[in-house]
């Protein structure tokens, strides 16, 4: 016993030990003008040996804290050129969208102290043309591609837009780019890239043997590694092991004076449960969305400091339809559904912070859909529950129903079988309540999981399940928003710009609507409608979209059930200045909003 | 000497076919799993608000990494790639090579899961004679049932239960890491302080989980060596205490470096739970994540690591015992 004790009392003392002399060091590092703890809510998992390199997957390079974009685009309702200063001060964008001028900020340097200059901008832009970008594409036809890069002056940049296929959001495309130091990169693009793009996007078998070089240039991109690296935000990598990374500021950077914390700490984290650990310790001062349960997010409310900040993110997620399989082929299948789901209830059920439920299905988000369509928003069936109007539906579909349940057309059994991948546990618990629903109307129904995403969308595209869940109303483009309706899935795909259409079944069109539908006793093409959206103005964009959300309305290739909710963490006991605009609380793909509002001065160390 | 040195090259021979049939069998196997990894990943990157077309060209840059033509000429790709330690490239961390992802993360692993399994191992034989001895009395049992105690409880309860103890409610030691980013990595107070600190609860955890398996082995063991007819003997032989104690301890524990053997070849498997509790980014982790990403190459290069070190593990404990064991030896000779 006695030597127990010993043993005990050693294990004690050496943890006592190497607590003390852990937080002794820890509190003399971490001083100066404060440190900055939160994560990349983008990547689970930090990767200590993955270089600087923002288009590595795994790559240690925070958009908004070490990584700059020409600038960062924000989350408007419609216009989706918007955007806040990064690399570039300012832009002019020609009036029918056929350029976009872009000045540096005249301050700009990397980190080592060298000036950011135009040829930075430019071979960044060459770089982006090995990954796909919106407006820097190979891809023959694509809406909203550049044409031609000139630089200007050192700290100038013109970008014209190929006005064979115009995209209103060319712009954003441009300025949601990722800027390199071209000292360190320039090795990486081959010294003919500019004539081998040229080729590219022409036509023929040298354009189709350029772009393939391109697409495997892409891959040598992805895989450099600077030795070490040079930034032109607000911080610079220190250092990274496989549980956090560390920034310190980078005195070189235009707007260092307003930058608040000295130091940036990233943590690692592989699922939600290590989030909400942090938030309800009071460990993170910022933190992006992440879907928490409502008594996890009560007790992240009561930690001290703590603040959610609640704004609009262009998701919404649905029940979709996989109309080659019987009954959901009947639109009145469709819509007795719609009636008997109380949308309320699952939102409050499965969502009830992360979603508001969705005032109808109108195939955008309803902030969205208030500033795109307010005229006719008001006209659309809102699908309240309503049993009697679902009954209706039903036997007009020919369903009958015997002994409290309803059948088939053909006197068969229905049961509605429901999909969802294992882990999503918004999308399960809704689908729970939906099931509980449809059973007390009469309607069997079941749940069934899949292993994992990547198994659930192989099944899901291979036409395997009468219904899965889909996200949709993917914005801030309108194009992007219908075309999660009316695209690929429902056997809308567009090839070089033309749109062609592939019957249910086939080339992923697991939907399965018809080519042509009929609205307000017009037939109408869906698919192309969207299309058009990809080189619509604003104006022309408006009634396009009337008419898409008024089919998605009445045809309900999906029932849309709740519109996400972009919850920002942040907590206001070591910093604060938070924004609370809509606009730049989401700002671009990857892009970490914290870090953009610490560069431009909004976030303030408390005192 | 000799036969020590025939065994082995027995051993090496038959584990270095064992590899190339498990690595046959988990290309094929691997290679077969269903899922499309690069629609979870456009979906990702129009979720984040990326255009679909460039989503799409980003995704065709990325999947450029894994290997293209038939079945069959990949495998005969993978299978000379092994001969020459090549396991691949990784398509999530793209373009590493899959040795290189699998040694950083080894060392995490090791670190824990070798000292965890040491200190139970240690532990519990030690306790586990203690508790044989002392079987009838009040310890003794209070020892055995420690050991069926924490050989009931899960892993990840153990975890989380020393979690909410001494991370939340006492907060005196971390939970979060390997090790704080804010010490210079090297060789001094600061960084090491921080690695111990770190390694304290995973370490422990481990250690708790094991070492209830071991005193009852140990113990029961033990009870079984006190029955047999050489310890009445050497006791009525009137020999000292301390050298039937010898006797006793040396035949117990003979069972034990087989199970230790192969739980030392099973640490390269990671411990996924504790791994996830406390984010110490080890092989278990990285097993599951390469799933997750149908990483083909890395998952192979895993299962593959994991299957070698059992193998090693087990012509290790067998030619432990050779030397341990004088009856193995005899055993051989009699062949």
């Amino acid at each position: 016993m006695k030597r127990l004790a010993a043993v005990v009392a050693l294990l004690g003392l050496a943890t006592a030990t190497a607590c003390s002399s852990g937080s002794t060091n820890k509190s003399s590092s971490g001083g100066g003008g404060g440190l900055f703890t939160t994560i990349d809510v983008n990547r689970p998992g930090l990767d200590a040996s993955a270089p600087a390199n923002p288009y590595n997957p795994k790559g240690n390079s925070f958009s908004g804290f070490n990584a700059m974009r020409i600038a960062w685009v924000k989350n408007h309702l419609t216009d989706p050129n918007q955007a806040l200063p990064g690399i570039a001060a300012s832009w002019e964008i020609a009036p029918d969208n056929s350029a976009i001028t872009l000045k540096l900020q005249p301050n700009a340097k990397w980190s080592d102290g060298k000036p950011v200059t135009a040829e930075d901008v430019k071979m960044s832009i060459g770089i982006a043309y090995t990954q796909g970008s919106t407006a820097f594409s190979v891809t023959p036809g694509a809406a909203g591609a550049a044409a031609e890069v000139t630089v200007v002056d050192p700290q100038t940049l013109k970008i014209t837009q190929d006005m064979a296929n115009p995209s209103p959001k060319f712009a954003r495309g441009v300025l949601d780019t990722a800027v390199l130091p071209a000292h360190v990169w320039s090795g990486v693009l081959p010294a003919d890239f500019w004539d081998k793009l040229k080729a590219a996007r022409g036509e023929g078998a040298d354009a189709e043997k350029a772009r393939a070089e391109i697409t495997t240039l892409g891959q040598k991109v992805l895989t450099f590694a600077p030795p070490k690296d040079v930034s032109a935000g607000p911080f610079v990598l220190e250092r990274v092991n496989p549980g956090e990374a560390l920034l310190v500021k980078n005195k070189n950077f235009y707007n260092a004076a307003n930058v608040a914390p000295a130091q940036v700490k990233f943590l690692n984290y592989t699922g939600n449960e290590q989030i909400w650990n942090y938030l309800t310790a009071g460990k993170l001062d910022s933190s992006g969305f992440v879907a928490a349960p409502t008594d996890v997010m009560n007790r992240i409310k009561a930690a001290p400091g703590s603040e959610v900040i609640k704004g609009y993110s262009p998701v919404a997620v649905s029940m979709a339809f996989n109309q080659s399989k019987k009954p959901y082929d009947n639109v009145h299948v469709r819509r007795g559904l719609a009636y008997l789901i109380d949308r309320d209830q699952v939102t409050k059920v499965a969502s009830p912070e992360g979603g508001t439920p969705a005032i109808t299905t109108s195939g955008i988000h309803q902030k969205a859909a208030q500033a795109w369509i307010p005229d006719t928003l008001p006209k659309l069936e809102p699908y309240k529950p309503d049993v009697a109007k679902a009954e209706a539906e039903f036997k007009d579909a020919g369903l009958t129903k015997k002994d409290g349940k309803w059948l088939l057309a053909d006197g068969k059994a229905w049961k509605v079988s429901m999909h969802a991948p294992a882990g999503f546990s918004d999308w399960l618990s809704a689908q729970e309540n939906i099931k509980s629903q449809l059973i007390k109307a009469g309607v069997d129904a079941e749940v069934v999981t899949t292993t994992d995403y990547p198994l659930y969308l192989e099944e899901l595209a291979a036409g395997k399940y009468d219904v899965g869940f889909w996200l949709m109303a993917l914005g801030p483009a309108p194009y992007d928003i219908f075309q999660r309706l009316y695209g690929a899935s429902n056997g809308w795909t567009n090839v070089a710009g033309k749109i062609e259409h592939s019957p249910a079944g086939k080339n992923g069109n697991w939907m399965g609507d018809p080519e042509q539908i009929e609205v307000d006793g017009a037939k109408i093409n869906p698919g192309e409608l969207t299309g058009k959206l990809n080189s619509a103005t604003e104006d022309q964009a408006k009634p396009i979209m009337a008419q898409l959300a008024t089919a998605a309305n009445q045809d309900l290739p999906v029932i849309q059930l709740w519109d996400y909710v972009n919850n920002q963490f942040v907590n206001n006991s070591r910093f604060t200045g938070w924004p609370h605009d809509d606009e730049i609380l989401r700002l671009g793909t990857g892009v970490l909003a914290s870090g953009v509002w610490i560069q431009l001065g909004m976030v303030k160390s408390k005192q | 000497m000799m036969i020590i040195i025939r065994r082995l090259a027995g051993h090496l021979a038959r584990g270095f076919v064992m590899i190339l049939v498990v690595a046959t069998i988990s290309f094929f196997i691997i290679n077969n799993i269903p899922g499309d990894p690069m629609a979870a990943r456009y979906e990702k990157l129009i979720e984040g608000g990326m255009a679909p077309e460039a989503a799409a060209q980003a995704v065709k840059v990325l999947y450029g990494f894994q290997p293209t033509g038939t079945l069959w000429q990949q495998y005969s790709d993978f299978m000379g790639g092994l001969l020459h330690f090549d396991l691949g490239v990784s398509v999530s961390r793209p373009g590493t090579p899959v040795l290189d992802v699998l040694t950083e993360a080894a060392k995490w692993t090791v670190l824990p899961v070798l000292v965890g399994t040491l200190l139970s191992f240690l532990v519990g034989v030690v306790l586990g004679v203690y508790a044989a001895i002392k079987r009838t009395g009040k310890l003794g049992d209070a020892l055995a049932i420690s050991g069926s105690l924490l050989h009931g409880i899960p892993q990840y309860v153990l975890a989380l239960l020393l979690v909410v103890i001494f991370a939340t409610l006492i907060p005196i030691l971390p939970a979060d890491g390997p090790v704080d980013i804010l010490f210079d990595p090297g060789f001094n107070a600061g960084y090491i302080g921080s690695l111990v600190e770190h390694a304290v609860l995973p370490v422990v955890t481990y250690a708790l989980s094991a070492y209830g398996g071991w005193v009852l082995a140990m113990k029961s063991s033990v009870v079984t060596v006190l029955g047999d007819d050489f310890i009445l003997a050497a006791e009525l032989r009137g020999m000292k205490r301390s050298i039937v104690f010898r006797y006793i301890a040396r035949n117990a524990i003979l069972p034990l470096f087989t199970i230790l053997a192969l739980s030392l070849g099973l640490l390269l498997g990671g411990a996924v739970f504790i791994e996830k509790i406390f984010n110490y980014p080890g092989l278990g982790l990285l097993l599951i994540d390469s799933v997750n990403d149908r990483d083909y190459a890395l998952m192979g290069g895993a299962f593959l690591l994991i299957t070698a070190s059992i193998i090693v593990a087990n012509i290790v404990a067998d030619l432990f015992y050779t030397v341990i064991d004088p009856r193995v030896r005899s055993g051989e000779d009699a062949t």
